[in-house]
């Protein structure tokens, strides 16, 4: 039964990966990934954003919606969601944290439950750059090929930051909201 | 980050000559001058010596964004290219040339509110500017690319979310009409800027920052470009009835949330796969006047023919079908050229014809073969034979040319003022019905170059007219409109028809001048703003509305929570109003501009309307310009700016200049 649980999970972060990423996760989980799966039925499951990359359009209103919410500031780069927009093809790919079941970032996190926390209402895996040391482990962990984690500087320390699924906002993920073509949406995973 | 809400903080100085890089603060020029074409006009005034040419080292090309640049703000990736244009005619002369794409944020987030380049290179080079630095590289093994294969080359070194703006052979080349261009099918077109960057040797610009733009009060503007972008949800101020943004398109610029036919399509990849390996193209206006034609060219139409005796005939451009009209297209913006030489070449090619003349220095004329057009396209841009005269304009190509005077005389008729494309003056390429027509013309007829591209706002009230030639609205309600203008300017009389309240309808051209200045400073879509008229998603909707009004505070909305600055639209406006007051003071300072030389297209008006057949005499068309000119502020007699007016718009340095060169009313 564990086995067959294992394979479960694994496949899951792999759709999400393709979701989000365009390619699917060469490798499985490690070993210690693995053994960290029985932790997880404790952790609550939580929604994520899904990209679609076949209604998004690039016009990066959700970067500089999730940038103006989180860091009062409008910037792709701030942004916890990324659209790499290939202006010359017209190829538009998504890149946002899928809040794995199996959260290897939280797990990797060396100040879990203080930096890479789990929101308690929501569910989200969200990093509290109070805490946050700017280790990178919790990007190295992250099963896609691309980690939806980044770095920045606040008041002169390196911080990762990440989505977080605006937690504590009423009406959900503002990019998700704002999106003018519906290319975003909340997916919720209940279980 | 610098300490600006809005504003990135800097301006960068390039000068290619020497290759110094310095910055400068952009809190030198705001918010009196807002950005964008405020701070290049600034600029201009400062440091562009009369006599300046397009080619000369000393021409300031510039690239400017605004505060709304690379924000939450809809349509917020406008930026503006302002120099000497060498398309202008009969002096080269300061213009300004908008583009959308996302080169714009990509600057803020680079650190720079601006670009000012001057000198020449004597090499290839391009700039490559990266997080608050910028390089002048070595572009030898880039120069002679196309514009697609440009952009690919320095993706490849640079990363591919760095921003390019480039020219191709035609810039290169110096054709007047030679763009700059950024990504598939964003352009800075008709002033022929490209030219200015291939005479500076400077092949590309090459845009990559990790920054961003602050906001003074998030949550608030969060708010207003959430309400504004609901306002514009119909999309360009045409949109009397809008839909939804659909699944084959992409917007033309970031931050874009909604529908409109400029956009690019993404359908169908193999239909549209020719040449560079683009596959998508902008739909409408300009680009696809290959594939569909342009009907609205002709001229008179059977609704004024019985009346109109005149010897000036256009036509409708032709149509060579989607295939054909989309490899010609993509050959255009390759080789980086605007589009609109199509649809003046081939009218007056065809009169050529009409004429009897059926070669130009030996080539052989045939504007309704799509070969011929396929060959012209290269020898124009790289100024072979026939190429080399048309590649500076027709008027210009008519000096240079022996041909009937009927010819020259359509030359002019094709560029009428400026030496620009004719473009929505109720003339010679579409319609306007009186009263639109005289806004547009006020516009026209004082300003430096096609101004439509910023005064689309004025122009399009005739889609919310009742149904008449080529435009007009069977749904709206005519009174409805003129309760929309009443609250607007107090008045519904601004826009009834004919010639009556010249008064009131010039002081309504002159305020929507001041909000196009305003829009080229922010800088937002000219398409959708300012909004004027608003736009609905249903018959229903627009059946059910007390009036049509928009929101004229839109920009002041999402302005205020942005900077943290506590300005009023009222403000904001005159802001607008200082620009284009210092625009004329630089060009009656530089080029003499004034009262008779705004005349020098009166002919252009007297030719009878498409739709209504109106048209001007002598006595009509000075009792309009005296009246823009008042509600201007500019003397009548000269056009020249007053000290009060300069004066009031905190412009009191530009009297004293003007005044000590004995320019000043």
């Amino acid at each position: 039964m564990s086995e067959q649980k294992k394979v479960t999970r694994r496949e899951f972060v792999r759709d999400f990966a393709v979701i989000t990423g365009g390619a699917a996760v060469g490798a499985g989980l490690s070993k210690e990934a693995l053994a960290e799966v029985q932790v997880v039925k404790e952790i609550a499951k939580c929604g994520m954003v899904v990209h679609d990359p076949d209604l998004c359009r690039g016009c990066k209103i959700c970067e500089v919606a999730c940038s103006a919410y989180h860091d009062g500031a409008c910037s792709s780069y701030l942004s916890r969601i990324h659209v790499a927009a290939n202006d010359l093809d017209l190829v538009f790919s998504g890149l946002v944290c899928s809040q794995c079941d199996s959260p290897s970032c939280y797990f990797a996190c060396p100040k879990k439950d203080q930096a890479l926390c789990i929101d308690k209402e929501t569910g989200a895996r969200y990093i509290n750059q109070d805490e946050c040391g700017g280790c990178g482990k919790c990007a190295a962990a992250c099963p896609l090929p691309e980690a939806p984690i980044w770095f920045k500087t606040v008041k002169g320390k390196e911080v990762a930051f990440k989505c977080d699924l605006c937690r504590g906002r009423a009406a959900g993920p503002i990019c998700v909201e704002l999106c003018p073509r519906k290319a975003l949406r909340f997916e919720e995973r209940r279980g | 980050m610098a300490n600006m809400n809005g504003w990135a903080g800097k301006i960068l100085r390039v000068d290619l000559t020497n290759g110094r890089v310095r910055t400068e603060d952009t809190a030198r020029y705001v918010p009196k001058y807002i950005g964008g074409k405020g701070i290049a006009t600034r600029i201009a005034w400062e440091e562009l010596k009369p006599g300046v040419k397009a080619y000369d080292p000393e021409n300031p090309l510039m690239f400017m964004t605004g505060p709304f640049a690379g924000t939450l703000a809809p349509t917020s990736g406008r930026g503006i290219v302002c120099a000497v244009s060498p398309r202008a005619y009969p002096l080269e002369w300061f213009t300004y040339s908008g583009t959308g794409g996302l080169w714009a944020p990509e600057l803020k987030y680079a650190g720079f509110d601006g670009v000012v380049i001057k000198g020449n290179s004597e090499k290839p080079v391009y700039l490559w500017i990266h997080d608050g630095k910028a390089e002048i590289r070595d572009a030898e093994k880039l120069w002679g690319l196309g514009a697609f294969s440009t952009q690919t080359r320095i993706k490849a070194e640079q990363g591919d979310q760095t921003q390019v703006l480039c020219i191709g052979p035609a810039g290169e080349n110096r054709v007047v009409y030679a763009t700059i261009q950024h990504r598939l099918s964003n352009a800075s077109g008709n002033a022929g800027f490209g030219a200015v960057m291939g005479a500076k040797k400077l092949k590309a610009i090459a845009i990559r920052g990790t920054g961003g733009v602050k906001v003074a009060d998030p949550d608030e503007f969060i708010s207003a470009c959430t309400e504004v972008a609901d306002l514009i949800k119909a999309g360009p101020t045409w949109a009397v009835i809008g839909t939804p943004p659909g699944p084959d398109t992409v917007s033309c610029t970031h931050a874009c949330p909604v529908q409109c036919c400029t956009m690019m399509r993404k359908d169908d990849p193999t239909k549209l796969e020719v040449g560079s390996g683009t596959r998508n193209m902008m739909k409408h206006c300009v680009d696809p006047m290959y594939s569909w034609g342009w009907e609205r060219t002709e001229y008179p139409t059977k609704y004024i023919k019985e009346q109109y005796t005149g010897d000036i005939f256009t036509r409708p451009t032709k149509a060579f079908g989607e295939e054909i009209g989309s490899e010609l297209q993509v050959i255009g913006e390759g080789l980086g050229m605007s589009g609109w030489n199509y649809v003046n070449n081939y009218c007056w090619i065809s009169a050529c014809v009409d004429n009897g003349i059926t070669e130009l220095n030996g080539h052989k004329l045939e504007p309704d073969n799509p070969e011929f057009w396929r060959d012209l396209l290269y020898k124009i841009a790289y100024r072979k034979g026939i190429g080399d005269i048309l590649a500076d304009s027709l008027v210009r190509a008519c000096e240079r040319l022996d041909l009937p005077d009927i010819l020259k005389k359509h030359a002019h008729w094709q560029e009428p003022m400026w030496g620009f494309a004719s473009h929505r003056l109720g003339r010679a390429a579409e319609s306007q019905p009186s009263p639109i027509w005289i806004y547009t013309m006020c516009h026209w007829i004082t300003d430096s170059r096609d101004p439509l591209q910023s005064h689309h706002q004025s122009s399009w009230a005739e889609y919310w007219f009742p149904p008449h030639h080529g435009a007009g609205s069977p749904d709206t309600e005519f009174s409805k409109v003129k309760a929309t203008f009443a609250r607007a300017f107090g008045t519904g009389e601004v826009i009834e028809p004919g010639f009556g309240h010249i008064k009131e309808k010039t002081r309504a051209a002159a305020y929507l001048g001041n909000r196009a200045n305003l829009k080229d400073s922010l800088l937002v879509c000219d398409w959708c703003f300012p909004r004027l008229l608003s736009g609905f998603m249903s018959k229903e909707e627009l059946k059910a509305a007390r009036d049509y009004y928009g929101d004229l505070d839109a920009e002041t909305k999402m302005f205020v929570p942005l900077t943290g600055l506590n300005m009023s639209t009222a403000d904001l406006v005159k802001a607008g109003e200082r620009v284009r007051n210092l625009d004329r003071a630089l060009h009656v300072r530089n080029y003499n501009r004034n009262r008779e030389m705004d005349s020098t297209a009166e002919w252009i008006f007297e030719y009878p309307e498409k739709s209504d057949g109106s048209k001007l005499d002598s006595a009509m068309f000075n009792k309009i310009v005296d009246n823009f000119y008042e509600a201007r502020g500019w003397d009548k007699k000269t056009g020249w700016p007053t000290r009060a007016k300069l004066e009031a718009l905190d412009l009191g340095d530009v009297a004293d200049e003007l005044a000590s060169i004995g320019r000043l009313a």
